[in-house]
């Protein structure tokens, strides 16, 4: 049951695969138009051919015992690659199309014997039954002259139309008699055999007039008697010679021992001195050698097909999984799969249209987590919507420190550009601690020097979208209180008002509570509010105040000793004025309290 | 990163050529760092002021009155970032940068030669060229490692060496010298041209390629040091086929295909296949 799935699975997968590739019609498929015997509108690419050549061999399990006419379905859907370089049926066929329109007696051309005899070896039924529709003998007004003539070649689009087929079932149109197994198609086969062998020794031939149709109808039935030299004479190159044996030599051939050592046969009888790439594909694949097969797929179909291929390649074959699979040293501990896959996202990576599509082929296989790593740093950051896609592929894939990254240097740059807010909103998104401290620093000093509100004005916002999230403001959060502390400072002092006096204090006492104001604000602040301290009307803060104070002024000393501790750019003798004018707060509140 | 390089007013503050330029890492701004043909080495970095348009300022100068940079490198993590120059007189100066937002803020962490002993001191080395290349960093891994080998008349300073900072006693080690045994030492001395440390996304071991006179050596480079602090070195390859000298060489993100030139102005690709033999693979060179 679970290798049945595996299998559907892999055949789903082969199928996507393959309709990506295109949809190809059979160019030996049926036209309407009657003098039209070819279609050539769609030209089918060897990329096509050879995935769906692997999918035969690999993955489509179900059709194995019939693998044979897969094949020959196969080369009918693409004779005409081989074209490209050397004859083949295909291309007689294409000759003869455009010759026909200007034969007035069609049975009298070679040419129209020879493409008769060349596309049923490949058996192409339908196109040899339209031909020999095509016969002079049938047109009304010779019936009567030529009767036996047009009897016998009757007779023998009968025959063709009946060959019996090994395989469940035939494309709708298509010629033939489908036999599931192998006892009925044996019957079925002598029985064919047998009319076809009648028809040869029939004592019709004498009375044919015409020479050349009756040589080509015998040569025709010789053909489908499985004559070699006939077989040989008609077909072009060695995958045509192997598919003709397959329909009227050894139609049960299975097993890749005997296809191999029937296709080596074939090569001997018809060698070719530039073999296509689907031919080396093709011997590759029938040799059982993987690393042929993967060797011919990167020469002439490039990363794509080998990365894809391998997941057929692996299929049920242990042999091939091994190797394919095993985690190599000398590759630097990646497999032959893993390495393919890499390449193959390195393709994708090398352009902006397709880097994101890379992602899938390297979080497939471990090592390609490190490369996505470096791919996302290298991506620009400073367009929202890039920055937006890598960080969602983070997001995905669970690369926390990269995305990290990414948005420290998005902040980076947007605090670089004058873009403050942005800066300060990716940097905390970041929970980058430090960069946003030392931007506290830069803010404080701002803050400290001037709160007159027309250069206050440009910092106002920032300070306040500071405010809003304490979590990941790193230490910024404090500084929309310092603010306000600041202003009822200026007040206190500018209209000495002991109620803004008063404030001020409240203000200063909820900043040194506060744990987000950094420790190196606390003695600028203290120092800041020297003018409190010592109120003149009479203590403004109470002895607990005061003593608060003092803890955290202690507190600093201690902070001090440790090698990380940043000192304040104060003059040298702010502490102890602070201290100082503590002590004399402590004194005067201690005295009013009694 | 790449990025269009903004035209940089290099006239008005200097007068020569430059002869390197270095983007710095995109976490400290967008910035480059130039070294002159005159041996001076400054920073220049695109920013905007409040209210005023892009553009780009000089950050800072490295003034060094006694010897001409040769080549610079940034390392280090998006916390931290170092920046190793190599001198004429054979120094090396590794600077930090204080504080991440300003790149006006650099001091100087240590100063040492290109030698596996820190005794020995060579006070009238001449060097012509020097190749630095920091491991490149994966996340934030703290390690701190770059190979860096000099062309200079002083052989002990030239063989490449892998420097490592020792967090523990806060100083640079050399935990590995890419040289065979018996040409360690005074006698591994080739001039080196070029060296890259290639990315690591899954070996056991580190690659580094040195190019020398003799051609590109391959080295594996142990990740786990012995007893004494030496990480094992393994000369895996001798590549040759460039004509004269090999100027550069970059590796592929995937630390695979090694990509490199010269003065014979081809650029030429190695890999190794399957069995672990290096090779060339694809030649390129100029059409005209």
């Amino acid at each position: 049951m679970l290798e049945m799935t595996r299998w559907e699975y892999v055949m789903e997968y082969s199928k996507e695969i393959n309709s990506l590739l295109g949809t190809t019609k059979s160019m030996a498929s049926i036209v309407e138009d009657p003098r039209r015997i070819l279609t050539v509108d769609e030209e089918p690419t060897s990329l096509k051919a050879a995935w769906e050549l692997l999918e035969i061999f690999y993955a489509d399990k179900q059709s194995q015992t019939w693998l044979p006419e897969r094949l020959v379905d196969w080369l009918a859907d693409y004779d005409n690659l081989f074209s490209e370089t050397q004859h083949t049926v295909y291309s007689k066929l294409l000759d003869l199309q455009h010759h026909i329109l200007h034969l007035q007696v069609i049975e009298d051309d070679p040419k129209y014997w020879d493409c008769l005899s060349s596309a049923l070896s490949l058996g192409w039924l339908d196109i040899v039954v339209k031909l020999l529709r095509l016969h002079g003998s049938y047109e009304l007004d010779q019936i009567g002259k030529r009767e036996t003539e047009n009897g016998l070649v009757e007779a023998v689009v009968v025959l063709v139309s009946k060959m019996p087929r090994l395989r469940p079932e035939l494309q709708a149109g298509r010629l033939g008699e489908c036999y599931r197994n192998k006892s009925d198609f044996v019957k079925g086969w002598e029985t064919w055999r047998a009319r076809v062998t009648k028809l040869e020794c029939s004592s019709f031939w004498v009375d044919c007039g015409h020479q050349k149709t009756r040589e080509g109808l015998r040569k025709i039935l010789q053909i489908m008697l499985g004559n070699t030299e006939h077989l040989s004479a008609t077909t072009y190159n060695w995958v045509e010679l192997y598919i003709s044996h397959f329909l009227y030599i050894r139609p049960f051939t299975v097993g890749l021992e005997s296809l191999y050592g029937l296709a080596q046969k074939c090569i001997q009888l018809k060698p070719v001195s530039h073999p296509h790439s689907l031919m080396g594909l093709m011997v590759g694949i029938l040799g059982e050698n993987t690393e042929v097969v993967l060797a011919e797929c990167s020469r002439a179909f490039g990363p794509w097909m080998v990365t894809h291929a391998i997941e057929l390649l692996t299929a049920g074959n242990d042999q091939s999984e091994i190797l394919l699979h095993e985690v190599r040293q000398n590759l630097g501990g990646v497999s032959i799969e893993e390495l393919h896959r890499l390449v193959y996202a390195q393709v994708l990576a090398s352009h902006q249209l397709t880097w994101q599509i890379a992602p899938v082929y390297l979080t497939s296989c471990k090592p390609g987590i490190g490369m996505l790593e470096i791919l996302l740093y290298r991506q620009p950051v400073h367009f929202k919507q890039g920055l937006l896609k890598s960080l969602e592929i983070c997001r995905l894939y669970e690369l926390d420190d990269v995305s990290s990254n990414i948005m420290k240097i998005a902040g980076i740059h947007h605090w670089k550009h004058g873009r403050k807010g942005s800066g300060i909103f990716w940097l905390q998104q970041a929970q980058d601690e430090i960069r946003l401290n030392k931007i506290a620093q830069q803010l404080f000093d701002f803050v400290g020097k001037s709160i007159s509100e027309e250069s206050f004005k440009q910092w106002e916002g920032l300070i306040e979208l500071l405010g809003s999230d304490t979590r990941t403001a790193g230490g910024l959060e404090f500084l929309h209180k310092y603010r306000d502390f600041k202003r009822s400072l200026q007040q206190a002092v500018d209209g000495k008002a002991s109620d803004a006096a008063r404030q001020a204090v409240e203000s200063l006492i909820m900043l040194m509570k506060n744990s987000s104001t950094p420790q190196r604000f606390w003695l600028p602040l203290l120092y800041d509010s020297l003018k409190l301290l010592t109120w003149r009307e009479g203590p403004l803060l109470d002895v607990a105040q005061t003593n608060l104070l003092l803890n955290k002024l202690q507190e600093l000393s201690i902070a001090r000793m440790r090698p990380d501790y940043v000192e304040a750019d104060l003059p040298t003798q702010a502490l102890s004025s602070v201290r100082l004018a503590l002590a004399t707060n402590l004194g005067r509140a201690i005295l009013e309290e009694q | 990163m790449e990025k269009t390089v903004a035209t940089l007013e290099t006239g008005t503050v200097h007068e020569g050529s430059i002869v390197k330029v270095l983007w710095v890492p995109p976490e400290y701004g967008d910035a480059v760092a130039c070294v002159l043909d005159d041996g001076t080495l400054s920073l220049w970095e695109e920013v905007a002021g409040d209210g005023q348009s892009l553009q780009w300022k000089i950050c800072t100068k490295f003034l060094n009155k006694n010897a001409r940079v040769l080549d610079i490198q940034f390392g280090g993590s998006s916390t931290c970032l170092k920046l190793v120059a190599a001198y004429s007189d054979g120094y090396v100066k590794v600077y930090e940068l204080h504080n991440p937002l300003d790149l006006n803020t650099w001091q100087l962490q240590a100063e040492f030669q290109n030698v596996i002993d820190s005794v020995s001191k060579f006070a009238k080395a001449s060097c012509l060229s020097a190749s630095i290349s920091w491991i490149p960093q994966k996340g934030e891994s703290q390690q701190l490692s770059f190979v860096l080998g000099f062309n200079s008349d002083v052989p002990q300073l030239n063989s490449s060496k892998v420097w490592e900072f020792d967090q523990l006693h806060q100083r640079w080690l050399t935990v590995a010298e890419l040289a065979l045994p018996e040409n360690s030492g005074e006698n591994s001395g080739d001039p080196v041209h070029a060296v890259a440390w290639a990315p690591n996304i899954c070996r056991p071991y580190e690659i580094i390629s040195v190019a020398t006179q003799m051609g590109i050596a391959i080295w594996h480079v142990g990740l786990n040091p012995d007893v004494d602090g030496h990480l094992s070195v393994e000369k895996i390859a001798l590549l040759s086929g460039h004509q004269g000298e090999v100027w550069q060489m970059e590796w592929d993100m995937s630390g695979m295909t090694l990509a490199t030139t010269g003065s014979d102005g081809v650029v030429r690709l190695w890999q190794s296949n399957l069995n672990g033999v290096w090779h060339e693979q694809a030649v390129l060179e100029p059409t005209s």
